[in-house]
């Protein structure tokens, strides 16, 4: 199936920039951890090696890590890049972690321009900021939407532009009314 | 997204096209700048259809989201179901102690209801098509032949449109009695339709001129745009997960890939709106040709609904309420192209994080970029041909 | 003069008393030329709407209208006819009326075929708040429909409904009926701009320059039949096309020489331009650009909008017939009917070009549900670069084909002396001037075909044919 195994990967990667580490996930699934200032630089590297030809963004997505069960706790934002080569036929997990006070990644869409809408996506739900996208604007949410709402944190407004989310007398489980309009 | 009140400025024109304009298939917003009849730029305006279904699932339990994913794609709900059903499941066995095994049957039963889905999405995908062209007729013979298939899924699952049928460990019921001679007579009297349908609008020389070279996606571009599905395929990319990364019985059966060749002759070029057009015609028929194999491969019912070879449904109960921490990556080939699962768990009864990397989304990505320099008639026809389901670019 | 003239004059006389001033002419115009002529064509162009949708149903393989029977008028009418009872007593008679078998059945079969639909539309499109856009320029954009009305209408004057029956007799009849339908370019124009609308102007610039490109082959394909008839008269064109015998087909233009046939054909697909039908629904563009022209209009003014296209598309199949297809003359012989007392003979001629007309609209209908939509360039490539060259060819042709002839017979024309006689072509004449240029046509279709023709083999076989 795949010309390169994914250890192959991993060390050809490894071998380029030190400061990549090969990790695992708690059920086993291997992923190369990807220092913040080196994303682009792997990035290049991994589309145009020969023997990696990483041509497919296939998914661009992220998770808060706040609430996760790891130790050490973490609040950071994993961003998760998810490769394929058309060519090759393999795959590799990137994760970049966002620390939440400083919640930036440098964008990918120079090598791959799917990841023009997904790092929109990513920014509308999760904050964290692409320096380098050229129209970081919110995609699925309103203009005007406060907060970033797939992060744990994230407190649900009442009502939004006056128009009330829920009945009266209601409020939503875990998370006490932010009290007020949104935005 | 904003749009300054629309000055007269130089010889460009905004539209607003959508969120309720009778081509937009549903609620797209797509702001065009023109030049007359010649669009200038496009920006799609997108998230009127945004019902953080991500969020919900975060929310709930391992199985109660299944129905939502109905909502991610309602022309394709088996599709949605089954790429769900089949990462939670992969999620589920990454931990050794739960051994279970979706059985035979329901295999089958899954790639069966996933081929006819297939079909009836299709259907919609190329009769819209040919409706944003302007011959009205052809989608409705469409939608006469998706109530067939509708009609099957109702008696099999009680719904029309948003099936809930596919479960983690298999899929809810067994078949009905009648249902596999009722669908082999659907599946007769609709190749013949299919016949009578491409007679009427695909070799029709209006229908193709007007297809024809029409926002042309090379391979390369449609690689690095993560273009998806027929639409990756209508770009000459010969890729189908069903071929390339088989999952359920699908490695059995031998899933033939028809790939964009510039169908349209001498005016057309391999990834035009007509080659994407032609890639799905081609693919309902060998949907058509799947869901025979897998008749013919569907072993006899079994008693017991977790019998390993004639159930349909494996035991996971107890497994879904205590899940193994960790994550997974599942892609499956739904009709709209790739639909992966990003699931993370953290050993509680609900997702950590659903994601669902669905294809209209990265389609819609590349509607800025193709739709330049071309005739306003074309934006509709570019949107058609690229099968947009707004639900699943906004989720 | 005709019968109308004489009516006209009449009844301009009796209104005055005497010789009649420009008031009573105009009252006597009025009711005799456009109050027939509106009441003959309103409810045409409504059944129309109503064959229209019970067509597109039956293609589209679904039923269509089927509830709206006759019941309702009928109702009305019994109330009318008998205002003089009291309610319940009106309604019991009705009952009773309803009650008997024939009409009792007459009324289902009206209610299956949705006969009684265009007067629910009708009665609707009335109850229907009457928008003027904010952004709108008032009086051109309540102006628009009328004016597309009246444009539909005009032409209507000079068409020969039978021997005796043309309102208008003049010497450029055709001249006539190509410049006034103009005013509809006008009209289109002033709804697209006047709307305050960027759908509506754009429907409204792609009027125009459809329509404007399209009267060039329509002008050409009439030049052609009024080079081989040497007349711009209608009626003398009809009479023309006179030929005595049981075989009175041959008289007409469209089987006189293949290139009067192939002007019928572009006269046709230009005229479907003309009344913007599908393939050619540029301005009205329902998944491009909302519903172009007409998208601001609501009730009445988007009715008459709807009523001018269906009279348009009237006219052009009361034209195609008038000049190629031997306008109100039956092809199964002429002297039956020219005989006839003119109480039969009027109503024999109007219903002969009925059916002409209604196979036209009929055709016209079933080409609009089952093509797509051409794109702007195409269409303009296709009136310029293939429609109006066709032309040229075939009035080259005639030219050629009348020089040929060297000599014309004089047929005996009927109804209107014909002006100058047609062509006089032995039978191995009308045999050679058919024989050459089919041949020379096929050869270049085949040729064409071996070029352009290939299908790819992943397309024939979504076809059927082989894989």
């Amino acid at each position: 199936m795949s010309a390169v195994a994914n250890d192959a990967i991993a060390t050809a990667v490894l071998a380029q920039f030190p400061a990549v580490q090969q990790k695992h996930a708690d059920n086993g699934r291997a992923f190369l951890l990807v220092p913040k200032g080196d994303l682009v630089a792997v990035a290049h590297f991994l589309r145009t090696q020969k023997s990696l030809r990483f041509d497919a963004l296939m998914d661009l997505t992220a998770y808060d890590l706040l609430k996760y069960p790891s130790t050490p706790p973490s609040d950071d934002i994993a961003v998760v890049y998810l490769l394929f080569s058309y060519q090759h036929r393999h795959k590799v997990t990137l994760k970049v972690l966002a620390p939440r006070a400083e919640c930036e990644v440098a964008t990918v869409s120079g090598e791959w321009p799917a990841a023009l809408y997904f790092e929109r996506e990513v920014f509308d739900l999760f904050g964290v900021r692409f320096p380098g996208h050229p129209s970081l604007r919110r995609i699925m949410t309103p203009d005007d939407w406060q907060g970033h709402p797939l992060r744990k944190d994230y407190l649900y407004p009442d009502s939004y532009h006056g128009v009330a989310h829920l009945r009266d007398g209601q409020h939503f489980e875990g998370s006490p009314p932010r009290g007020g309009d949104t935005p | 997204m904003t749009i300054e009140a629309s000055t007269p400025s130089g010889e460009r024109m905004t539209l607003n096209m959508g969120p309720h304009h009778p081509a937009t298939h549903g609620v797209l917003r797509i702001v065009v700048e023109s030049d007359g009849e010649v669009v200038a730029t496009c920006t799609p305006d997108h998230g009127y259809l945004h019902r953080s279904i991500e969020k919900i699932g975060e929310c709930v339990e391992w199985p109660m989201f299944v129905p939502y994913t109905d909502r991610v794609d309602y022309v394709c709900a088996m599709n949605a179901n089954l790429a769900y059903c089949i990462a939670a499941e992969k999620l589920l066995q990454s931990d050794p102690a739960n051994t279970f095994v979706v059985p035979r049957r329901g295999e089958c039963i899954r790639v069966l209801v996933a081929e006819l889905n297939r079909i009836s999405s299709h259907l919609v995908a190329v009769g819209a098509m040919a409706m944003d062209v302007g011959a009205y007729t052809p989608f409705l013979h469409g939608i006469a032949q998706r109530e067939g298939v509708n009609d099957i899924f109702e008696k099999l699952c009680g719904q029309r449109l948003t099936y809930n049928y596919v479960t983690i460990g298999g899929v809810a019921y067994d078949l009905y009695d009648t249902a596999i001679d009722e669908i082999r007579r659907f599946l007769d009297q609709f190749e013949r339709e299919m016949v009578r349908f491409n007679k009427l609008v695909t070799t029709n020389t209006i229908f193709r001129d007007r297809c024809a070279s029409v926002a042309t996606v090379s391979a390369a571009e449609a690689i690095a745009w993560g273009l998806v599905g027929p639409n990756l395929r209508g770009s000459g990319v010969d890729f189908d997960l069903r071929r390339d990364e088989p999952y359920g019985i699908y490695g059995e059966l031998g899933v033939q890939v028809p790939v964009g060749q510039a169908f349209a002759g001498r005016k057309g070029s391999v990834g035009d709106a007509y080659d994407r057009y032609v890639v799905r015609l081609l693919e309902i028929l060998e949907s058509i040709r799947l869901c025979r194999a897998v008749l013919e491969l569907l072993p006899p019912a079994a008693a017991k609904a977790n019998d390993p070879i004639g159930g349909w449904q494996a035991d996971v109960g107890k497994q879904v309420k205590r899940p193994p921490k960790g994550e997974v990556h599942v892609r499956t080939e739904a009709p709209r192209g790739e639909m992966g699962y990003f699931l993370v768990s953290d050993g509680t009864k609900a997702l950590f994080r659903v994601r669902c990397r669905t294809g209209s989304f990265t389609a819609a990505g590349i509607f800025h970029h193709v739709m330049r320099g071309i005739f306003l008639a074309d934006v509709v026809a570019v949107i058609g041909s690229f099968d947009i389901v707004v639900p699943e670019i906004d989720r | 003069m005709n019968g109308f003239g004489y009516a006209v004059d009449a009844l301009a006389a009796w209104l005055a008393g005497g010789e009649p001033g420009w008031i009573a002419l105009t009252i006597a115009v009025l009711a005799v030329w456009v109050v027939p002529i509106l009441l003959l064509v309103f409810p045409i162009a409504a059944l129309g709407q109503i064959l229209e949708r019970k067509i597109a149903a039956a293609i589209q393989r679904r039923v269509g209208p089927s509830s709206a029977g006759l019941d309702g008028p009928l109702r009305f009418g019994f109330r009318v006819l008998l205002f003089f009872l009291p309610r319940a007593r009106q309604d019991r008679i009705f009952a009773a009326f309803c009650n008997l078998r024939p009409v009792r059945s007459l009324l289902l079969v009206s209610r299956r075929l949705g006969l009684g639909q265009f007067v629910a539309d009708g009665i609707k499109m009335l109850g229907k708040e009457d928008i003027v856009p904010t952004g709108a320029d008032g009086i051109v954009f309540r102006l628009a429909p009328y004016l597309a009305l009246a444009g539909a209408f005009l032409p209507f004057c000079v068409v020969p409904f039978g021997q005796h029956l043309v309102m208008l007799e003049t010497e450029v009849a055709a001249l006539f009926a190509i410049a006034v339908s103009g005013i509809v370019v006008v009209a289109l124009k002033m709804a697209g701009w006047g709307s305050g609308s960027k759908w509506s102007l754009l429907g409204g610039m792609r009027a125009v320059a459809q329509l404007v490109s399209y009267e060039v082959p329509i002008g050409l394909a009439v030049g052609g039949v009024v080079l081989w008839c040497g007349t711009m008269d209608l009626h003398a064109i009809v009479g023309q096309q006179y030929e005595p015998g049981v075989f009175s087909l041959l008289g007409w233009n469209v089987v006189q020489s293949p290139f009067l046939a192939t002007l019928a054909a572009v006269f046709f697909i230009a005229g479907l331009a003309e009344c913007q039908r599908s393939p050619f629904d540029m301005a009205e563009a329902e998944s491009e650009l909302v519903s172009g022209f007409n998208t601001e209009y609501s009730g009445l003014r988007w009715g008459l909008f709807a009523m001018a296209e269906y009279t348009e598309m009237l006219l052009i199949g009361a034209l195609l017939a008038t000049l190629f297809f031997g306008g109100y003359q039956s092809p199964i012989g002429e002297e039956w009917i020219v005989g006839l007392p003119v109480w039969l003979e009027v109503p024999i001629h109007g219903a002969i070009l009925g059916v002409k007309v209604v196979t036209v609209f009929l055709v016209m209908m079933w080409i609009r549900w089952t093509l797509p939509r051409f794109r702007v360039d195409q269409v303009m490539r296709l009136s310029w670069l293939v429609l109006v060259p066709m032309c040229l060819v075939s009035m080259f042709g005639l030219a050629v084909t009348l020089l040929a002839a060297g000599g014309t017979h004089a047929g005996e024309a009927f109804g209107r002396v014909a002006s100058r006689p047609r062509p006089d072509l032995h039978w191995l004449g009308h045999l050679a001037a058919w024989a050459v240029p089919v041949a020379i046509g096929a050869c270049l279709v085949v040729m064409a075909k071996k070029k352009h023709g290939q299908v790819h083999p992943a397309l024939q076989r979504l076809t059927g044919g082989r894989s």
